[in-house]
């Protein structure tokens, strides 16, 4: 069990690490495949651990294994430990696998790019910091993790740095992360300062009711930033100038989900400030709301599933913040399997059209890729939460527990994830619609090429057909409230606050499924019938093509100020003050280095006059005063 | 006794400090780096005959050990000067020192 963990969190870095070592002595596929199968031996390890801590007893599934004293300071002591419980288990299993497929289809997506071996050295770095995020033992672990994912996932956002539109995304995603990090960073300071450690059983000690509430703040802070959820999402959409598949990462296996994960991580401290906890459902509610809106105009294939993601992973916080952590866990496992399954089914897409990514270009693939097509529609369903596909089961019980909360909050949040539903129907099938049904447009009919049956096109259709089918069979895992594995196996780490009844269940399914059903109609007449890309209303479309305005608001009150406040102390005190006084100091140095120079005559008899005369004066001295 | 051994210190003394002039005021006054290192020697021995002088004096040793020290510093000295003005006259450099100024600043 404990090999396994460790086996798991260093596999895809030793990978990571061999790749750099190798640099060009690998052949490039030899680099995609080593990192695959490293990524596949952690995937290995763990199962292994998954199969040890099913053989245990519920209350006998927490093990924490030390490697060594990592960090020493007065009392305060940190080691390098892996925490291995139900839900560190989990998330390893859903990073590592989807995490395989996704690296497994970089072999073929990645093919022939310049730089294919920097890619797959930076896929193992991405999956090992996100298992170091859910494996580590203690919160400076966590937060090292943290960190990790940020720079990974920076220098993967960046890949093509040739492109200034990526280096800006990937800029831009770093100083978004970096905000949460710092929030994250002050709220485990407060911690150390009131409980003298960082192990994760220190948040139940904290006390003071301001403490608590900071501390939670500080932590929500960190996971909106990571998981972009309002106000910090305006990264994530940017992001998708990475290549495909590092998009399906980030959005499927690691990062965005890295934020659930610590709330149900820390729910303690969330449990213990429940104004911050309402918080969060409420920010994942407004979240899936303004996310869906604003997919409704998007006309990237890669940008409609971008505001997708963060509006699911709003259904997740409002899963967390009601206390429905189960829920919400498997919510993220479900949404991995589909999310990643329809990135790469887009990736093929893009992959076939030459890299275009506008869908107003598109039309008529079902014509020319059906089986990309039924991978897309299976996905597309699973999205939705259309029964028999894994949405289903996973997302009607976070609207059920919204309404289980009984409360004026818990009504509204129940309207909002409702309304989501519906628009998640629209802009899910007004995307496929414009892809894949009408006729072949020009764009299609001149660029089009179809996968062969090489490496290529094996790794990237096996891949996807793998995820199609967990994207069908993977919501079967749980059907509340009939059977309950994940709720069962995730109580020992965390107790749901809220338990829906049947009545409550049976009612949210049958709205969420009606309303997605509405969506799809909406968008059969919409888009499918008269297949125009956008609505025609000026104000909305404004609005939301400019994602409601939050590049501009931060734009306006951060970076205008700061680079005003740059100029002015750059004239007024760098200048004259700055610059002055060291130009001053040089010029004055100068002279005063002219005037001794002139002491060295280069004549040999001078020196020695110098030193004779110095010599009878010192003489005279002597005699005198003697 | 000392009487027996010779005339005062002062004699001596007065032989020392007109040896070190001669020999400053050729390093001072002459142009010729040849001269100018045999009027340092000169300086050197006047500096030894004082050593000697004041061992005598005293009736220890230690002067005359340290004048034996700087006649090897001295034929040392005299080894890499003369080696220098060979070496300069081989490059047909004017055996002036008012002239090799090079290091003025």
């Amino acid at each position: 069990m404990v090999a396994g963990a460790w086996i798991c969190l260093l596999a895809p870095l030793v990978g990571a690490l061999l790749v750099t070592a190798g640099a060009n002595a690998l052949p490039r596929r030899g680099a995609a495949y080593l990192v695959t199968l490293s990524v596949l031996v952690a995937f290995g390890g763990a199962l292994t651990s998954f199969v040890a801590l099913l053989g245990r007893d519920a209350d006998d599934r927490e093990h924490v294994s030390t490697a060594w004293t990592w960090i020493t300071g007065g009392s305060y002591r940190s080691g390098l430990e892996v925490l291995i419980d139900p839900l560190s288990v989990m998330m390893m299993l859903i990073v590592s696998g989807v995490g395989f497929l996704i690296v497994a289809y970089s072999i073929g997506y990645m093919d022939g790019d310049r730089e294919e071996r920097r890619y797959f050295a930076y896929m193992g770095l991405f999956v090992f910091s996100m298992l170091l995020l859910v494996q580590g033992g203690n919160l400076i672990l966590l937060l090292a993790g943290w960190g990790m994912v940020g720079l990974s996932s920076y220098l993967l956002i960046g890949f093509w740095h040739e492109r200034p539109r990526s280096i800006a995304a990937a800029k831009k995603a770093f100083v978004m992360n970096a905000v949460g990090d710092a929030t994250m960073a002050l709220a485990l300071f407060l911690v150390i300062q009131r409980t003298g450690t960082l192990a994760f059983g220190a948040l139940g000690d904290v006390q003071g009711s301001w403490a608590v509430n900071l501390v939670a703040l500080g932590l929500l802070g960190g996971a909106v930033a990571k998981s972009a959820q309002l106000p910090l999402q305006t990264w994530l959409p940017d992001a998708m100038e990475g290549p495909t598949p590092v998009s399906a990462l980030i959005h499927a296996a690691t990062m965005v989900t890295a934020g659930v994960y610590l709330i149900v991580r820390t729910h303690v401290i969330f449990e213990a400030a429940p104004k911050v906890q309402d918080l969060a459902a409420g920010l994942g509610a407004a979240t899936l709301l303004v996310a869906g809106l604003i997919a409704l105009v998007q006309v990237d294939v890669k940008r409609v599933i971008a505001y997708s993601t963060m509006s699911q992973i709003g259904y997740m916080f409002l899963a967390v913040g009601v206390g429905e952590y189960a829920n919400g866990m498997f919510h993220l496992m479900t949404h991995a399997f589909f999310k990643a399954l329809l990135f790469m089914a887009a990736g093929i897409v893009i992959h076939a059209l030459a890299a275009e990514q506008d869908i107003r270009k598109m039309g008529g693939l079902k014509q020319l890729m059906p089986r990309v097509y039924w991978a897309f529609l299976i996905g597309a369903l699973a999205l939705v939460g259309i029964p028999p596909f894994a949405g289903f089961f996973s997302k009607d019980p976070i609207i059920a527990s919204a309404l289980a909360r009984s409360d004026g909050y818990g009504y509204v949040l129940w309207v909002i994830a409702l309304v989501g539903a519906f628009l998640t129907g629209v802009y899910t099938f007004r995307m496929l619609f414009l892809v894949f049904l009408g006729e072949p447009s020009a764009f299609v009919r001149e660029h089009f090429h179809a996968l062969k049956r090489d490496v290529v096109g094996v790794s990237m259709g096996a891949t996807v057909a793998v995820l199609a089918l967990l994207s069908v069979i993977g919501g079967w895992l749980q059907f509340s409230p009939f059977w309950e594995p994940v709720d069962t196996w995730l109580e020992t780490v965390a107790e749901p606050l809220v338990n829906p009844s049947g009545w409550q269940e049976a009612i949210s399914s049958i709205l969420a499924v009606a309303l997605g059903l509405a969506g799809i109609g909406v968008a059969w007449v919409l888009y499918g019938a008269k297949r125009r890309a956008v609505p025609r209303s000026a104000f909305w479309q404004r609005t939301l093509e400019h994602k409601f305005y939050f590049d501009e608001l931060y734009d306006a009150a951060f970076y205008r100020p700061a680079v005003w406040m740059a100029r002015a102390l750059g004239r007024f005190v760098e200048q004259p003050l700055i610059a002055g006084s060291a130009r001053e100091v040089g010029d004055e140095t100068r002279d005063l280095g002219g005037v001794l120079a002139r002491l060295q005559t280069g004549l040999l008899r001078t020196y020695a006059l110098a030193i004779a005369s110095a010599l009878a004066v010192l003489a005279v001295v002597f005699v005198v005063v003697k | 006794m000392i009487a027996l051994l010779g005339p005062e210190i002062a004699w001596y003394l007065g032989v020392s400090a007109f040896l070190f002039a001669v020999g400053a005021l050729g390093v001072l006054l002459r142009r010729n780096p040849l001269i100018v290192l045999l009027s340092l020697e000169i300086m050197l021995n006047g500096a030894n005959l004082a050593l000697i002088a004041f061992s005598r004096h005293h009736g220890r040793g230690d002067g005359q050990i340290f004048a034996l020290a700087v006649m090897a510093v001295a034929a040392s000295e005299v080894v890499v000067g003369l080696g220098l003005v060979v070496a300069m006259n081989r490059k047909r450099i004017t055996l002036d020192v008012d002239r090799m100024n090079v290091l003025r600043g």
